[in-house]
Protein backbone atom coordinates (compact mmCIF):
# COMPACT_ATOMS: atom_id res chain seq x y z
CA UNK A 1 0.00 0.00 0.00
CA UNK A 2 1.50 3.35 -0.95
CA UNK A 3 1.29 6.63 0.97
CA UNK A 4 -1.62 8.04 -1.06
CA UNK A 5 -3.72 4.95 -0.28
CA UNK A 6 -2.81 5.14 3.42
CA UNK A 7 -3.75 8.83 3.38
CA UNK A 8 -7.09 8.01 1.74
CA UNK A 9 -7.85 5.42 4.42
CA UNK A 10 -6.78 7.74 7.23
CA UNK A 11 -9.02 10.51 5.87
CA UNK A 12 -12.08 8.68 7.12
CA UNK A 13 -10.66 7.73 10.50
CA UNK A 14 -11.75 9.67 13.61
CA UNK A 15 -9.42 12.63 13.94
CA UNK A 16 -9.01 12.31 17.68
CA UNK A 17 -5.40 13.32 17.56
CA UNK A 18 -6.31 16.62 15.91
CA UNK A 19 -8.42 17.55 18.90
CA UNK A 20 -5.44 17.57 21.26
CA UNK A 21 -4.75 21.07 22.49
CA UNK A 22 -1.56 22.71 21.37
CA UNK A 23 0.97 23.13 24.15
CA UNK A 24 -0.92 20.94 26.62
CA UNK A 25 1.07 18.10 28.14
CA UNK A 26 0.51 14.94 26.20
CA UNK A 27 -1.85 12.63 28.09
CA UNK A 28 -0.90 9.01 28.58
CA UNK A 29 -2.08 7.11 25.52
CA UNK A 30 -5.36 5.35 26.18
CA UNK A 31 -5.96 1.95 24.65
CA UNK A 32 -7.34 2.53 21.17
CA UNK A 33 -10.99 1.59 20.81
CA UNK A 34 -11.76 -0.28 17.60
CA UNK A 35 -13.23 2.01 14.95
CA UNK A 36 -16.86 1.19 14.20
CA UNK A 37 -17.24 -0.70 10.96
CA UNK A 38 -20.27 0.42 9.00
CA UNK A 39 -21.17 -0.77 5.55
CA UNK A 40 -22.83 2.31 4.05
CA UNK A 41 -24.99 2.27 0.93
CA UNK A 42 -21.93 2.61 -1.29
CA UNK A 43 -20.41 -0.56 0.08
CA UNK A 44 -17.50 1.41 1.55
CA UNK A 45 -16.14 -1.47 3.64
CA UNK A 46 -16.42 -3.84 0.67
CA UNK A 47 -14.55 -1.37 -1.52
CA UNK A 48 -11.78 -1.12 1.06
CA UNK A 49 -11.42 -4.89 1.24
CA UNK A 50 -11.34 -5.04 -2.55
CA UNK A 51 -8.66 -2.37 -2.50
CA UNK A 52 -6.63 -4.39 0.00
CA UNK A 53 -6.73 -7.47 -2.24
CA UNK A 54 -5.81 -5.42 -5.31
CA UNK A 55 -2.93 -3.70 -3.53
CA UNK A 56 -1.53 -6.92 -2.05
CA UNK A 57 -1.67 -8.60 -5.47
CA UNK A 58 0.12 -5.65 -7.06
CA UNK A 59 2.76 -5.52 -4.31
CA UNK A 60 3.26 -9.29 -4.41
CA UNK A 61 3.91 -9.00 -8.13
CA UNK A 62 6.52 -6.32 -7.39
CA UNK A 63 8.26 -8.75 -5.03
CA UNK A 64 8.04 -11.39 -7.77
CA UNK A 65 9.62 -8.89 -10.20
CA UNK A 66 12.54 -8.37 -7.83
CA UNK A 67 12.94 -12.12 -7.35
CA UNK A 68 12.98 -12.50 -11.15
CA UNK A 69 15.75 -9.88 -11.31
CA UNK A 70 17.77 -11.69 -8.62
CA UNK A 71 17.23 -14.97 -10.45
CA UNK A 72 18.47 -13.39 -13.70
CA UNK A 73 21.54 -11.95 -11.97
CA UNK A 74 22.40 -15.31 -10.42
CA UNK A 75 22.00 -16.94 -13.82
CA UNK A 76 24.34 -14.38 -15.37
CA UNK A 77 26.85 -14.89 -12.57
CA UNK A 78 26.73 -18.67 -13.08
CA UNK A 79 27.37 -18.21 -16.82
CA UNK A 80 30.37 -15.97 -16.11
CA UNK A 81 31.80 -18.44 -13.60
CA UNK A 82 31.32 -21.31 -16.06
CA UNK A 83 33.38 -19.32 -18.55
CA UNK A 84 36.02 -18.78 -15.88
CA UNK A 85 36.35 -22.54 -15.32
CA UNK A 86 37.68 -22.93 -18.87
CA UNK A 87 40.18 -20.07 -18.57
CA UNK A 88 43.86 -21.24 -18.78
CA UNK A 89 44.78 -19.42 -15.59
CA UNK A 90 42.03 -21.21 -13.65
CA UNK A 91 43.21 -24.77 -14.23
CA UNK A 92 44.86 -25.16 -10.84
CA UNK A 93 42.96 -27.75 -8.77
CA UNK A 94 42.52 -25.40 -5.82
CA UNK A 95 41.15 -22.64 -8.07
CA UNK A 96 38.79 -25.09 -9.78
CA UNK A 97 37.53 -26.25 -6.39
CA UNK A 98 36.97 -22.67 -5.26
CA UNK A 99 35.08 -21.86 -8.47
CA UNK A 100 32.92 -24.96 -8.05
CA UNK A 101 32.10 -23.90 -4.50
CA UNK A 102 31.05 -20.48 -5.76
CA UNK A 103 28.86 -22.22 -8.39
CA UNK A 104 27.25 -24.38 -5.69
CA UNK A 105 26.57 -21.31 -3.55
CA UNK A 106 24.97 -19.63 -6.58
CA UNK A 107 22.70 -22.64 -7.09
CA UNK A 108 21.68 -22.45 -3.42
CA UNK A 109 20.72 -18.80 -3.92
CA UNK A 110 18.72 -19.71 -7.03
CA UNK A 111 16.87 -22.45 -5.13
CA UNK A 112 16.02 -20.03 -2.32
CA UNK A 113 14.74 -17.48 -4.85
CA UNK A 114 12.44 -20.14 -6.36
CA UNK A 115 11.32 -21.14 -2.86
CA UNK A 116 10.47 -17.50 -2.06
CA UNK A 117 8.47 -17.26 -5.32
CA UNK A 118 6.50 -20.39 -4.42
CA UNK A 119 5.71 -18.95 -0.99
CA UNK A 120 3.97 -16.01 -2.68
CA UNK A 121 0.95 -18.33 -2.98
CA UNK A 122 -0.03 -16.86 0.39
CA UNK A 123 -1.35 -13.82 -1.51
CA UNK A 124 -3.91 -15.87 -3.43
CA UNK A 125 -4.98 -17.76 -0.30
CA UNK A 126 -5.39 -14.49 1.65
CA UNK A 127 -7.26 -12.90 -1.26
CA UNK A 128 -9.74 -15.78 -1.31
CA UNK A 129 -10.26 -15.53 2.44
CA UNK A 130 -11.02 -11.83 2.03
CA UNK A 131 -13.35 -12.66 -0.89
CA UNK A 132 -15.29 -14.86 1.48
CA UNK A 133 -15.58 -12.03 4.03
CA UNK A 134 -16.67 -9.65 1.25
CA UNK A 135 -19.29 -12.18 0.15
CA UNK A 136 -20.79 -12.29 3.65
CA UNK A 137 -20.68 -8.49 3.98
CA UNK A 138 -22.50 -8.14 0.66
CA UNK A 139 -25.17 -10.57 1.82
CA UNK A 140 -25.69 -8.54 5.01
CA UNK A 141 -25.65 -5.29 3.03
CA UNK A 142 -28.22 -6.51 0.50
CA UNK A 143 -30.41 -7.92 3.27
CA UNK A 144 -30.49 -4.52 4.97
CA UNK A 145 -31.25 -2.80 1.67
CA UNK A 146 -34.14 -5.24 1.09
CA UNK A 147 -35.39 -4.74 4.64
CA UNK A 148 -35.36 -0.95 4.51
CA UNK A 149 -36.32 -0.71 0.86
CA UNK A 150 -33.64 1.89 0.28
CA UNK A 151 -30.09 2.24 -0.87
CA UNK A 152 -28.22 0.42 -3.58
CA UNK A 153 -27.84 -3.28 -4.07
CA UNK A 154 -24.35 -4.71 -4.47
CA UNK A 155 -23.34 -4.87 -8.07
CA UNK A 156 -20.59 -6.28 -10.18
CA UNK A 157 -19.29 -9.62 -11.31
CA UNK A 158 -17.19 -11.32 -8.67
CA UNK A 159 -15.28 -14.54 -8.41
CA UNK A 160 -17.17 -17.53 -7.12
CA UNK A 161 -16.06 -18.16 -3.57
CA UNK A 162 -14.73 -21.25 -1.95
CA UNK A 163 -17.10 -22.87 0.52
CA UNK A 164 -14.19 -24.46 2.28
CA UNK A 165 -11.52 -21.80 2.52
CA UNK A 166 -11.41 -22.16 6.31
CA UNK A 167 -10.13 -25.70 5.89
CA UNK A 168 -7.61 -24.85 3.19
CA UNK A 169 -4.06 -25.53 4.27
CA UNK A 170 -1.57 -22.76 4.89
CA UNK A 171 1.52 -24.90 4.47
CA UNK A 172 2.38 -26.11 0.96
CA UNK A 173 1.01 -29.59 0.28
CA UNK A 174 -0.81 -29.73 3.63
CA UNK A 175 -3.86 -31.15 1.83
CA UNK A 176 -2.03 -33.22 -0.78
CA UNK A 177 -2.57 -36.59 0.91
CA UNK A 178 -6.26 -35.86 1.38
CA UNK A 179 -6.78 -34.75 -2.24
CA UNK A 180 -4.79 -37.68 -3.62
CA UNK A 181 -6.81 -40.21 -1.62
CA UNK A 182 -10.12 -38.71 -2.82
CA UNK A 183 -8.91 -38.76 -6.45
CA UNK A 184 -7.71 -42.36 -6.12
CA UNK A 185 -10.96 -43.47 -4.51
CA UNK A 186 -13.02 -41.73 -7.21
CA UNK A 187 -11.00 -43.28 -10.02
CA UNK A 188 -11.18 -46.70 -8.42
CA UNK A 189 -14.96 -46.43 -8.13
CA UNK A 190 -15.22 -45.19 -11.70
CA UNK A 191 -12.96 -47.99 -12.90
CA UNK A 192 -10.73 -45.46 -14.63
CA UNK A 193 -7.41 -46.69 -13.25
CA UNK B 1 3.82 -28.93 -25.33
CA UNK B 2 1.57 -25.89 -25.00
CA UNK B 3 -0.10 -25.55 -21.60
CA UNK B 4 -3.07 -23.28 -20.84
CA UNK B 5 -3.18 -21.76 -17.34
CA UNK B 6 -6.52 -20.33 -16.21
CA UNK B 7 -6.46 -18.42 -12.91
CA UNK B 8 -7.76 -14.98 -11.93
CA UNK B 9 -4.72 -14.34 -9.72
CA UNK B 10 -1.83 -12.95 -11.72
CA UNK B 11 0.49 -13.94 -8.87
CA UNK B 12 -0.65 -17.53 -9.03
CA UNK B 13 -0.29 -17.62 -12.82
CA UNK B 14 3.30 -16.39 -12.45
CA UNK B 15 4.05 -19.02 -9.80
CA UNK B 16 2.67 -21.79 -12.01
CA UNK B 17 4.50 -20.49 -15.09
CA UNK B 18 7.70 -20.30 -13.07
CA UNK B 19 7.31 -23.85 -11.83
CA UNK B 20 6.53 -25.10 -15.33
CA UNK B 21 9.63 -23.43 -16.78
CA UNK B 22 11.78 -25.08 -14.11
CA UNK B 23 10.54 -28.50 -15.19
CA UNK B 24 10.94 -27.79 -18.87
CA UNK B 25 7.56 -26.47 -20.02
CA UNK B 26 7.96 -22.97 -21.41
CA UNK B 27 5.18 -22.81 -24.01
CA UNK B 28 2.36 -21.36 -21.93
CA UNK B 29 -0.79 -19.36 -22.61
CA UNK B 30 -2.87 -17.66 -19.91
CA UNK B 31 -6.48 -16.77 -19.20
CA UNK B 32 -7.82 -14.85 -16.18
CA UNK B 33 -11.16 -16.69 -16.08
CA UNK B 34 -13.04 -19.50 -17.80
CA UNK B 35 -14.28 -17.41 -20.73
CA UNK B 36 -10.76 -16.16 -21.47
CA UNK B 37 -9.58 -19.75 -21.17
CA UNK B 38 -12.10 -20.88 -23.80
CA UNK B 39 -10.90 -18.09 -26.12
CA UNK B 40 -7.29 -19.24 -25.75
CA UNK B 41 -8.31 -22.83 -26.27
CA UNK B 42 -10.14 -21.90 -29.47
CA UNK B 43 -6.89 -20.49 -30.86
CA UNK B 44 -5.57 -24.05 -30.96
CA UNK B 45 -2.43 -25.92 -30.03
CA UNK B 46 -3.17 -26.36 -26.31
CA UNK B 47 -2.30 -29.87 -25.12
CA UNK B 48 -2.95 -29.54 -21.41
CA UNK B 49 -4.97 -27.28 -19.08
CA UNK B 50 -4.24 -26.15 -15.52
CA UNK B 51 -7.23 -24.31 -14.06
CA UNK B 52 -8.34 -22.64 -10.85
CA UNK B 53 -11.90 -23.07 -9.57
CA UNK B 54 -12.99 -19.76 -8.04
CA UNK B 55 -12.94 -17.10 -10.74
CA UNK B 56 -15.25 -14.33 -12.01
CA UNK B 57 -17.10 -14.45 -15.36
CA UNK B 58 -16.90 -18.24 -15.65
CA UNK B 59 -15.63 -20.40 -12.80
CA UNK B 60 -13.37 -23.39 -13.19
CA UNK B 61 -16.11 -25.98 -12.86
CA UNK B 62 -18.19 -24.49 -15.68
CA UNK B 63 -15.02 -24.05 -17.73
CA UNK B 64 -14.12 -27.73 -17.32
CA UNK B 65 -17.65 -28.84 -18.20
CA UNK B 66 -17.59 -26.66 -21.33
CA UNK B 67 -14.16 -27.93 -22.37
CA UNK B 68 -15.23 -31.53 -21.85
CA UNK B 69 -18.21 -30.92 -24.15
CA UNK B 70 -15.75 -30.00 -26.89
CA UNK B 71 -12.73 -32.12 -26.04
CA UNK B 72 -13.11 -35.29 -23.98
CA UNK B 73 -9.43 -36.19 -23.94
CA UNK B 74 -7.34 -33.10 -23.16
CA UNK B 75 -5.67 -33.50 -19.73
CA UNK B 76 -7.06 -31.06 -17.14
CA UNK B 77 -5.48 -30.40 -13.74
CA UNK B 78 -7.46 -28.33 -11.24
CA UNK B 79 -5.39 -26.24 -8.81
CA UNK B 80 -7.59 -24.60 -6.18
CA UNK B 81 -8.11 -23.70 -2.53
CA UNK B 82 -11.25 -25.86 -2.43
CA UNK B 83 -10.18 -28.74 -0.24
CA UNK B 84 -13.41 -30.50 0.79
CA UNK B 85 -14.00 -34.05 -0.40
CA UNK B 86 -17.31 -33.09 -2.04
CA UNK B 87 -15.54 -30.34 -4.01
CA UNK B 88 -12.87 -32.73 -5.26
CA UNK B 89 -15.50 -35.29 -6.27
CA UNK B 90 -17.56 -32.59 -8.02
CA UNK B 91 -14.50 -31.50 -10.02
CA UNK B 92 -13.68 -35.08 -10.97
CA UNK B 93 -17.27 -35.63 -12.06
CA UNK B 94 -17.06 -32.47 -14.17
CA UNK B 95 -14.08 -33.98 -15.96
CA UNK B 96 -10.80 -32.96 -14.33
CA UNK B 97 -8.12 -35.64 -14.46
CA UNK B 98 -6.36 -34.68 -11.26
CA UNK B 99 -6.54 -32.20 -8.42
CA UNK B 100 -4.07 -30.07 -6.46
CA UNK B 101 -4.97 -28.05 -3.36
CA UNK B 102 -3.27 -24.67 -2.90
CA UNK B 103 -0.76 -23.97 -1.53
CA UNK B 104 1.32 -26.60 -3.31
CA UNK B 105 4.99 -27.39 -3.77
CA UNK B 106 6.64 -27.42 -7.22
CA UNK B 107 7.30 -31.13 -6.72
CA UNK B 108 3.56 -31.80 -6.46
CA UNK B 109 2.79 -29.83 -9.62
CA UNK B 110 5.55 -31.66 -11.44
CA UNK B 111 4.31 -35.04 -10.20
CA UNK B 112 0.73 -34.32 -11.30
CA UNK B 113 1.70 -32.97 -14.72
CA UNK B 114 3.99 -35.89 -15.43
CA UNK B 115 1.34 -38.40 -14.34
CA UNK B 116 -1.20 -36.74 -16.65
CA UNK B 117 1.18 -36.70 -19.58
CA UNK B 118 2.72 -40.08 -18.66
Amino acid sequence: MDQSEIDALMKNAPAAAAKAKKGAPAPAPAPAAPAPVVADDKGHVISELDAVTAVTERETNKVMDQLDVISGLVGRQQALITGLLAHPSAQDAAVQQAINEVMAAGKDIQDKVYEAMDLMQFQDITRQKLERIVHHLRQIHDYIVDLLGTGLKSEGERASISRTIATTGTTPDEKKGHADSVVEEFKRLQGKD
Amino acid sequence: MKILIVDDSSTMRRIIINTLSRIGYTDVVEGEHGKAGLDKLAQGGVEMIITDWNMPEMDGLEFVQTVRGQNPSIPILMVTTNAAKEDIVQALQAGVNNYVVKPFTPETLKEKIESLLG
